[in-house]
């Protein structure tokens, strides 16, 4: 609930409006980065495209930087079932590439295409045990707060972070091997397919990592909220199912 | 007047009023850029423009801006934030910071699209972006897919924000029986919205994948399909239709209820057959807009079927209506007006869209002004109508004064006739093979008449919006001052002072098991 809570106060005869400049300079943020991307990929603008887009990240970070601080421990218990319902939404971006995947290949003679490299199989166990294991974590912590435990909940959210940016870091060397090999999302149909929902899953890991940090140093500074570890945890969960789609179907069909 | 507190405000109120604003900003653009391609049209050959880009970016601009800046913004935006916590009893929405990150996303939105007037190589995709153009042509596709994701991530958060607002902020007393109409249709557009935009937002960044990074989703010489495209976009764009639709004709069964002072005539089958049955239904009728594109018939069939079913909840929503204004004690305010006039309006919408589900006519009628025709009347005039109808609805009570009445009426008859001198003739002339999109119709010299009375027709109608306009900006600095329920409604946003305290009442209300948002106020 905003910050002024309760104090619709009269002094000089003007009642106090709830007010909060954050959300104004993450959109702002956001501008910036479309227009970044603009600047890079349509007019070929790299200096002032690098420019935009260090003052797009400084304003986004910096806004969720302050909404943190400004709102953690504040919430009336309800962004738990709201994430419920961000989640179906999530959920509609996955299917909507899953289909569009199962569409294309199913109508293409030849699968895979010429110039593909074979998947690497190994590596997407370890990966999926790696993210399984951060979901573990993440419950376990939750489970430590709900008991009241506040330094065994950072410690293992900790856990789970590292675990998170192992996997992305898996992620990272496996993309670089398969370029290595030539391979990238522009050479056929299995690699724009590969790249894209690969890349789009680790989107999404990359956001559940920010969501847990801004959870962290919240944390680290005295401010607990147990209705926000939930509701990252749920989204922490929902990423780690995904992977399961991931695995399945682009590593292992 | 504290600017500060309207910018960075996170008061759903505030935040509606800067919704409105900023849609009604957009419509303004958007109905220029009407006129300017209704100028182009007035003859034969260039009139206006020699340069046919300059045609295809006033429709790019036109269609996106009324659909994405002006009707969705104004029905989920403003509508919805006003007026749902007050119909509910609650003190605010459940999350008033991102209720204001989306606000500002929508405004950012408006940003980029107004952009595209001052930069090099304006997207010139129209609103519906379709490869292969889209990802060969020299225009700028990527701010086409920007605008779709920031608007569309603007209203996903307003969705989550407002459905958990109803699910957990309702007075008490008010149950899910009791809601206002209103209410329930909103819901149903939220929810649409949480399934179907997150689509969009997919097909949108794959033509943008495809044009700067070099992916092959829509590219045919590497086993990409310019189809899936087509499927993934109308699985969204349809849906779109009852996000407007939805809203729209919960804002009319509020007026009508209201005016005619009776009750809603059978709510039931009103919310949980037609708010539910279209929701239910609305994903699985996209398949008409391709009738045209090429696939095989058991879809085409499949969907004609279920496209001419969802006339069923469709038709209950318009029976609840007239149920509604059946026996009740009518009066012709402005609101109610132009809440007659959606009725007209969607009535003739809805019944030309009949041969248009139709597989073998959409033969001869899709790629028409017979098209164009239609779905102005069905969603664009009506739903504007309806925007319109609501906005004079909640005036007092936004403003604390009144309209001219007198203007009002004007205004609304005024815009009555230039809108269907426009539409009808649109529609004539496409039963008699005007295409659409064209920027020369030398081929069809023929209807260069037609095109001038639409031409004027659009100019008519311009000046009935301007006079609203003007109405509004007039009554809200100097009208005169108005009570805080001068319609008499028993509905919750009536209960407190106009315009509501931040917080809006000083005691949460609460209502008792034989209250209920319609009929006569209290003796």
């Amino acid at each position: 609930m905003a910050h002024h809570e309760g104090a619709h106060g009269v002094a000089d005869g003007h009642a106090h409006w709830d007010t909060s400049v954050w959300p104004f300079v993450i959109s702002f943020g956001i501008l910036a980065l479309v227009i970044a991307f603009s600047l890079h990929f349509v007019y070929h603008q790299d200096f002032a495209s690098v420019l935009t887009l260090g003052l797009g990240l400084i304003m986004i970070v910096s806004g969720v930087a302050g909404w943190t601080s400004e709102a953690m421990g504040k919430g009336d218990g309800m962004s738990y079932s709201a994430m419920g319902w961000f989640i179906l939404a999530e959920a509609m971006i996955f299917v909507a590439m899953f289909v569009t995947y199962w569409y294309l290949r199913l109508n293409t003679d030849v699968w895979p295409p010429a110039g593909s490299v074979d998947l690497p199989k190994a590596m997407p166990l370890m990966m999926t045990f790696v993210l399984v294991s951060s979901s573990l974590t993440i419950h376990y912590a939750e489970h430590l707060l709900h008991q009241g435990n506040r330094g065994g909940y950072v410690n293992w959210l900790m856990a789970t972070i590292v675990l998170g940016f192992c996997f992305l870091g898996m992620s990272a060397y496996e993309w670089s091997h398969l370029m290595h090999e030539g391979f990238n999302i522009g050479t056929n149909l299995l690699g724009t397919v590969f790249f894209s929902i690969t890349g789009l899953h680790g989107s999404h890991v990359v956001v559940g990592l920010a969501i847990f940090l801004a959870g962290l140093v919240s944390a680290l500074r005295g401010n607990v909220d147990e209705g926000f570890a939930r509701t990252a945890g749920l989204y922490w969960h929902f990423v780690d199912i995904i992977w399961f789609f991931v695995v399945s179907q682009v590593y292992y069909w | 007047m504290n600017l500060k507190e309207w910018i960075f405000t996170t008061d759903h109120k505030r935040v509606g009023v800067l919704y409105l604003i900023g849609s009604i900003a957009a419509f303004a653009v958007a109905g220029i850029l009407a006129l300017l391609m209704r100028a182009e049209l007035s003859t034969v050959g260039p009139t206006i423009t020699a340069n046919p880009t300059n045609y295809n970016v006033w429709l790019y601009g036109h269609g996106a801006m009324m659909i994405l800046g002006f009707q969705i913004p104004a029905l989920t935006g403003f509508f919805a934030n006003y007026c749902i916590p007050l119909m509910i009893g609650a003190k605010d929405v459940a999350f008033p910071r991102v209720n204001a990150l989306s606000v500002w996303l929508f405004y950012v939105g408006i940003i980029l699209a107004l952009l595209t007037f001052v930069m090099p190589d304006p997207p010139d995709v129209m609103w519906t972006g379709y490869p292969p153009y889209s990802t060969i042509t020299t225009g700028n596709t990527a701010m086409y897919t920007f605008t779709v994701l920031i608007l569309g991530f603007a209203s996903i958060i307003g969705g989550v924000n407002f459905l958990t607002t109803v699910a957990y902020m309702r007075a008490p007393g008010l149950t899910w029986n009791k809601l206002n109409i209103f209410v329930w249709c909103t819901l149903g557009a939220f929810v649409l919205q949480l399934i179907f935009v997150p689509v969009l937002g997919t097909a949108v960044t794959l033509i943008s994948l495809d044009k700067y990074l070099g992916t092959h989703f829509f590219d045919p010489t590497q086993g990409g399909d310019v189809l899936t495209y087509q499927n993934l976009f109308w699985f969204y764009s349809h849906p779109a239709v009852y996000v407007i639709f939805l809203p729209f004709i919960g804002v009319i069964y509020e007026i009508v209820a209201t005016f005619s002072r009776n009750r809603v005539f059978n709510y039931k089958m009103v919310v949980y057959g037609g708010v539910f049955g279209v929701v239910a239904l609305s994903g699985e009728v996209w398949v008409h807009h391709l009738y045209v594109s090429g696939m095989a018939d058991w879809l085409r069939i499949g969907q004609m079927i279920t496209t001419l079913m969802i006339s069923v909840p469709v038709g209950l929503l318009v029976i609840g209506l007239v149920g509604t204004l059946y026996k009740g004690s009518i009066s012709f305010e402005t609101p109610m007006l132009y809440a007659l006039g959606v009725l007209f309006l969607f009535l003739i919408g809805g019944l030309t869209g009949i041969p248009l589900a139709v597989t073998s006519l959409t033969v001869h009628l899709a790629r028409t002004y017979y098209v164009v025709g239609h779905f102005h009347y069905v969603m664009a005039v009506a739903g504007t109508f309806a925007i319109f109808a609501g906005v004079y609805y909640w005036f007092p009570k936004v403003t604390g004064r009144m309209y001219n009445e007198f203007w009002g009426k004007v205004g609304f008859w005024i815009t009555f006739i230039g809108t269907n001198l426009v539409f009808w003739t649109m529609m004539d002339i496409g039963v008699k093979g005007m295409p659409r999109r064209y920027y020369d119709y030398s081929h069809f010299s023929q209807f260069e008449g037609a095109h001038q009375l639409m031409t004027l027709g659009a100019v008519i109608l311009g000046v009935g919006f301007v006079i609203a306009v003007l109405n509004w900006i007039i009554g809200a600095a100097r009208g005169p001052k108005a009570p805080d329920n001068p319609w008499n409604s028993n509905s919750l946003e009536w209960s407190t002072v106009s315009p509501p305290p931040h917080g809006n009442w000083p005691v949460p209300p609460s209502v008792g098991a034989d209250w209920y948002p319609y009929g006569a106020a209290k003796k």
